[in-house]
């Protein structure tokens, strides 16, 4: 069962981590990568205790610009 | 009896006067056994008799804070924000004296998850730590590596401070209008400074709906605050005690509890509430995981005198001090070793996050201390 629904904008970005952190009861740190949260992740884990916490975002605000792009280009129509 | 003898028979007195003992998470060096690793058993540590006895202890997400008779501070454990207040932002597996307060008498300690408040016996309050949420009040969102007063009450006279995971609460003395002041992180409504949601403050609010009352302890643990009255009343704010951020009610300002009990004294977690009543009955609000229970008024201890530590919720890293990492649903007797002969035992026990400290002293007082985390 998730221990806790945190927003995003609650989360540190650890540079060493190289993931966004919220403190874990253990005295860890929940983490979730930029990586995950680009699938879709939503749970973010702490390395040294079974704990994990819901993490609330907008899945296409990490996204890459990229993609972006490309998803907003207009789709051709396929015509026979 | 030759000097060399004497002081070892005080040595001797000394180290039956205190026991210190830890338990639980340690990989941070928080436990002062100069290992970096969990303890699934209460560890006595002798190599702390030097600097003991302590008045009293604080333990915060990784850190302890220990405070002397005499008004001394000593910290340990994680120092990666600065919140041990030594000058740099590394760990210590040993206690290690914080310099800057030299020349203070310290009278009141809190660690919160990773800061640290200290309150002198002129009143002054002084912070070092992570002040990212603004938890350090000086009106900026920088880190402390040393203590640095909060100016914001050089006019006022503090008598406590309580730290919580991003926010701190400062209790003046006497009788003043506006008693109760929070600062730091207001997202779940911990600061009780706002009828709505304050995200975060750096410069110290008055705490609403206190105004009348004479509070005389505050406590800030996780995302939430309480306060208890002189008459025994008690008041919570911040995060609700049930599961969840979307289907609870943060309460922003003080509730008063509406109950005939009058408390004693109240010890937060990090979901769960524990209450001592006058008549010494010990109440649990919240926590409904782990095995601490969910029904508010539970009674789950009643008071005895033999000096015992009972322990009960999450074992994972070995906090409950049992000898293994399984969770109790029922208070279990926590093993310190035996009883020196003739004396009466006491102990005092200060939870941080997944470890635990306590001070065990052989005297005649007989008080009884509740803590708890997670």
């Amino acid at each position: 069962m998730s221990y806790d629904d945190v927003e995003i904008e609650d989360m540190e970005w650890n540079e060493e981590l190289q993931a966004y952190t919220y403190p874990c009861p253990c005295g860890d740190l929940f983490q979730i990568t930029k990586e995950d949260l680009k699938f879709g992740e939503e749970i973010a884990r702490c390395p040294s205790c079974s704990l994990y916490i819901t993490v609330i975002y907008n899945m296409e605000d990490f996204q890459d610009s990229r993609k972006k792009t490309e998803a907003a280009k207009p789709q051709p129509v396929a015509v026979a | 009896m030759n000097i060399t003898d004497r002081l070892q028979e005080n040595e001797k007195e000394k180290r039956h006067e205190q026991e210190i003992w830890s338990w639980g998470a340690g990989t941070d060096g928080q436990l002062a056994t100069g290992r970096l690793q969990d303890e699934q058993s209460p560890q006595i540590l002798c190599s702390l008799s030097g600097f003991a006895p302590f008045a009293s202890l604080s333990c915060g997400g990784a850190h302890v804070i220990a405070l002397t008779p005499g008004g001394r501070v000593f910290t340990w454990g994680r120092g990666t924000s600065g919140q041990l207040g030594h000058g740099e932002r590394i760990n210590s597996l040993q206690p290690n004296e914080v310099k800057a307060l030299e020349g203070f008498v310290v009278t009141c300690v809190s660690a919160g998850w990773n800061h640290s408040g200290f309150v002198t016996d002129n009143g002054t309050v002084f912070t070092c730590g992570d002040g990212l949420f603004g938890q350090l009040g000086h009106g900026d969102y920088e880190s402390k590596c040393s203590p640095v007063e909060v100016l914001y009450f050089s006019s006022m006279h503090v008598e406590q401070v309580a730290c919580g995971t991003r926010h701190t609460l400062a209790l003046l003395k006497g009788d003043v209008e506006h008693k109760v002041y929070g600062f730091g992180s207001g997202k779940r409504g911990q600061l009780g400074t706002s009828t709505g949601i304050l995200k975060s403050t750096s410069v110290p609010q008055v705490t609403l709906y206190l105004t009348d009352v004479e509070i005389i302890s505050i406590c800030a643990n996780g995302d939430h605050s309480a306060a208890l009255s002189a008459t025994g009343s008690l008041y919570t704010w911040g995060r609700g005690y049930r599961r969840g951020y979307r289907n609870t009610s943060h309460g922003c300002i003080p509730h008063g509890f509406d109950t005939a009990l009058s408390f004693q004294q109240v010890a937060l977690g990090w979901n769960h509430a524990l209450l001592l009543t006058r008549e010494g009955k010990l109440y649990m609000l919240g926590g409904d995981h782990h095995g601490v229970l969910s029904n508010p008024h539970k009674t789950l201890l009643t008071k005895d005198d033999d000096g015992s530590v009972m322990a009960w919720g999450w074992g994972e890293h070995g906090q409950l001090g049992l000898g293994d990492t399984v969770d109790r649903t029922c208070p279990q007797l926590v093993n310190l070793g035996s009883e020196v002969a003739g004396k009466h035992a006491t102990c005092s026990v200060y939870c941080g996050s997944g470890f635990c400290f306590v001070l065990r002293n052989f005297d005649d007082h007989s008080r009884k201390y509740v803590s708890t985390s997670q």
